[in-house]
């Protein structure tokens, strides 16, 4: 095994180097016959990184703690699950994660069909040879994974207990394939701009790379807050952890793109913008890794201090020098724009300003994450900048952002006249004003809360008024039933109305944060057993305090009966963890959710004498936070499907007779 | 007349606003303890340093013991008669910036919170002439070649030809 392993890393290096040299000299013979040779070069580096991947899995799920990384990171009484699943709990093995998802998005890009005879596909694969070069000299001879002990322990450290949660089993792969996703655009960026060709083709699959990568970023991001929220005991899901950051920055940008793309699209302008966003995302994720690898900051993500943060800012450097490089070289050929602005009220400005709020809060965040590095830097003082930094510079950001996407698809293209706006704008901004003044008379009093429900009201509204026009105008040629001309309307244009499902889910993510950020309250008590704690419409009361042991794990438990208006919801388990083999014990969460709000049970602390001290939390709208992110999915899945009357992806129509 | 109704509605709202504002500022001379919202105020000021990540606030004792201690201290502050700045401005003193979760709204840590703003205030003036300088070129385009289309039968024509298009992509 130990030979298989290292034995697929190191010649996957060796293959990922002869196709890298063998299709660049087939690009640059005009040969046919080298570049197949790399295409198949590439399906064998992939081959290798799976045996590598599948090797990890086995050592791991059979506990061969002889390999540093299995004793590191598992035990022999974990469940089966969390065994496999500490291949990406430490460096070596998520990098080999990484570059198995890089392999294989390059291969599925090299046979794609949409791809066949396309000239793009061999400059596509050089380029993403280079990026899963530089993950193998890593594995090969950095962080490697199949490094051995020089004795074999009887028992392995064990996983950390924070992970042993079924979200930290999909979490980080799905993040890793949003930020891995980022690489083909990326890819695709620089091989349109070597072959000096920006076209339909060339938008329409970056554009769908890019959904797919974003798809996983939100995906990734939401499955972390997910399991902040029920892991962590503090009641939130979001700590503007530099992490977390370094993975919001790249969707903010990415969802830049996939909206500055449209004005490219129709208007042939904004190229160098758009490749300059795709170019800043993907050089983002590489940051993101450079923050968590280096230890340059503190944060719960860290994999801990090691060099391998700065091989990540080296090759980040080099990329972005050689992107701009490129991007440079054709800039006379991009800057020649066809389409013109015709006014400042249209829904192109709409898209401009988009931009201007989403890259500005990528800013922001990217400001506020280097901050301490740069306070330390400039006057020798260390700083922290925390949760109430961000939440106050991104409020006003994001929220100007949710009000340009509840205006932007009621504005016109080219331009919208009086007429238009007011025949558009009345009805919703007098319906959103009447649900604010509702809103302050039934007793919310925070300007936050009121405008950004104001503002999300209005988004609902003119969303509506699209799909509702929509189905109009077309009921008024076929004559169909409502459901059907929906129904039809929205396969039709699936980018458009997934968009519009993105963005309603996008509100009722807004609607969970306004409400959880701005109206929660949390009580903390110690009880005698038989006694309760009223919280609002709550009674709770504390039955017992046990014990129980699970394996190695010692577990300590209360019974809390919640009583509502005083009728008996349920009986709640709030839990401390003990584990055998780590020293800080974690909390599990006792949640009774509902669509108003979660109320939220943290056993604290107990004595000797059966009293327990409890933090009992009643978040606002929870729920919607997590309706909000399916409807996200269902939206991006639905905008990317490919649809029977849809042809997503022209067939490559190109001018030059390259090799392919 | 619409544009000043808006207005005067906006007014009335703000001005509801801190009425609503004002009926809650005026509670004082309270013992504070663990519960009370003025001890929040002061405690999610400051970081913890067990490592958590979390303010003082947010720290879940269980887990952190140099928080219980820093907890207390700061209740006794507060019914010395400390207000949330005096408390803040004690521990910078003591203990440096960086125990804060937030940097402070001075000095040189008032750019990490202005220059976002500033930045996306810039970029915006940016954005607005860059918009200006397209309109205005697509104006003179304009001028130059009116193309007037009045003729009422051609225009009908024309509609009824793009209906027969759409229909077939129905």
């Amino acid at each position: 095994m130990y030979l298989l392993g290292n034995a697929s890393i190191y010649i996957g290096l060796a293959l990922a180097i002869y196709s890298f040299i063998i299709l660049i000299m087939g690009i640059k013979t005009k040969k046919q016959s080298l570049i197949n040779s790399g295409k198949g070069g590439v399906l064998a580096v992939f081959i290798c990184t799976a045996v590598a991947s599948v090797v990890l899995l086995y050592l791991l799920g059979t506990s061969q703690f002889q390999y540093e990384y299995v004793s590191n990171y598992t035990s022999s009484e974990l469940p089966l699950g969390y065994k496999l699943s500490a291949f990406w709990a430490g460096n070596s093995g998520s990098l080999l994660l990484w570059c198995f998802f890089l392999t294989m998005y390059t291969a599925m890009i090299v046979f794609s069909r949409k791809m066949k005879g396309n000239p793009m596909v061999p400059y596509i694969s050089a380029i993403l040879l280079v990026n899963a070069l530089f993950f193998f000299i890593i594995l090969a001879f950095v962080s490697k994974p199949f490094a051995l002990l020089p004795s074999i322990p009887v028992e392995g450290r064990g996983l950390n207990p924070m992970l042993q949660n079924p979200g930290m089993i999909v979490h980080p792969v799905t993040l890793y394939l949003g930020y891995v996703g980022l690489a083909v655009p990326f890819a695709f960026a620089m091989a349109a701009l070597i072959l000096k060709n920006v076209d339909d083709f060339w938008i329409k699959m970056t554009r769908r790379w890019t959904i797919i990568a974003w798809l996983f970023l939100t995906l990734g991001n939401v499955l972390g807050g997910q399991w902040a929220y029920v892991e962590l005991g503090w009641g939130g899901y979001w700590a503007w952890d530099p992490v977390e950051n370094a993975s919001f920055m790249p969707w903010l940008t990415a969802t830049a793109f996939l909206h500055s793309v449209m004005i490219q699209e129709r208007k042939n302008m904004l190229k160098i913008w758009n490749i300059s966003l795709i170019i800043l995302s993907y050089a983002l994720t590489l940051f993101g890794t450079f923050l968590v690898r280096s230890g340059v900051l503190t944060s719960v993500h860290a994999f801990g201090d090691s060099n391998l943060g700065m091989y990540f800012l080296i090759f980040m450097g080099v990329v972005v020098v050689a992107a701009l490089y490129i991007l440079m070289s054709r800039y006379n050929l991009l800057k020649r724009s066809a389409g013109e602005f015709t006014s400042f009220i249209s829904k192109e400005s709409s898209f401009l300003v988009n931009n201007l709020l989403l890259v500005g809060a990528a800013f922001a965040v990217f400001w506020g994450t280097i901050f301490p590095l740069v306070s330390e830097a400039v006057r020798g003082t260390k700083v922290t900048v925390g949760i109430p930094f961000f939440n106050t510079v991104q409020a006003p950001i994001l929220l100007s952002m949710m009000f340009v996407m509840a205006v932007c698809p009621l504005l016109a293209w080219q331009r919208s006249s009086t007429k238009n706006l007011k025949k558009n704008f009345l009805l919703p901004a007098v319906l959103s004003v009447i649900g604010m003044v509702l809103m302050v008379t039934l007793g919310i009093q925070k300007a936050w809360a009121i405008i950004g429900y104001g503002v999300i009201i209005f988004l609902f509204i003119t969303h509506y008024l699209e799909f509702y026009r929509g189905v109009k105008a077309r009921r008024k040629m076929t004559k169909e039933p409502v459901p059907i001309a929906l129904y039809r309307l929205m396969i039709k244009s699936r980018r458009r109305y997934g968009g519009y499902i993105v963005h309603i889910g996008i509100a009722f993510i807004a609607m969970g944060i306004i409400g959880s950020q701005n109206y929660d309250t949390e009580t903390m008590k110690t009880l005698n057993i038989g006694e309760s704690i009223d919280v609002n419409d709550y009674r709770i009361t504390f039955e017992r305090l046990d014990q129980r042991a699970e394996g190695i794990n010692d577990i300590v438990y209360a019974d809390l009966t919640v009583f509502k208006n005083g009728k008996k919801i349920g009986t709640f388990q709030p839990e401390k963890v003990f584990y055998g083999n780590w020293d800080e014990p974690s909390t599990e969460v006792a949640l009774h959710s509902s669509i108003v709000e979660d109320l939220y049970m943290v056993l604290s602390t107990w004595d000797e004498n059966g009293t327990a001290t409890f933090i009992i939390k009643i978040n606002p709208m929870m729920s919607w936070l997590w309706v909000g992110s399916i409807m996200v999915v269902i939206g991006s899945i639905f905008a990317i499907w490919n649809g029977r009357y849809q042809n997503v992806t022209p067939k490559y129509t190109g001018v030059m007779k390259e090799v392919a | 007349m619409k544009k000043k109704f808006a207005i005067g509605i906006l007014i009335l709202l703000f001005g509801f606003q801190s009425f609503l504002l004002q009926t809650h500022a005026s509670e004082a001379n309270k013992e504070y303890d663990y519960k009370s919202a003025e001890f929040k105020e002061v405690a999610t000021q400051f970081m913890c340093t067990c490592g958590c990540g979390q303010d003082h606030y947010a720290c879940d004792m269980a887990g952190c013991k140099n928080t219980e201690s820093f907890k207390k201290d700061l209740v006794e502050m507060l019914n010395q008669g400390m207000d949330k700045d005096e408390i803040r401005e004690y521990y910078v003193q003591t203990l440096g910036e960086e125990i804060l979760t937030a940097p402070e709204k001075k000095g040189f840590s008032l750019t990490a919170w202005v220059l976002p703003f500033f930045a996306l205030g810039g970029a915006g003036t940016g954005v607005f002439f860059l918009v200006r300088k397209w309109t205005r070129r697509q104006e003179e385009v304009e001028i130059s070649e009116e193309v007037t289309l009045q003729d009422e039968v051609e225009a009908e024509i024309i509609s009824s030809m793009i209906d027969e298009e759409r229909k077939k992509y129905l």
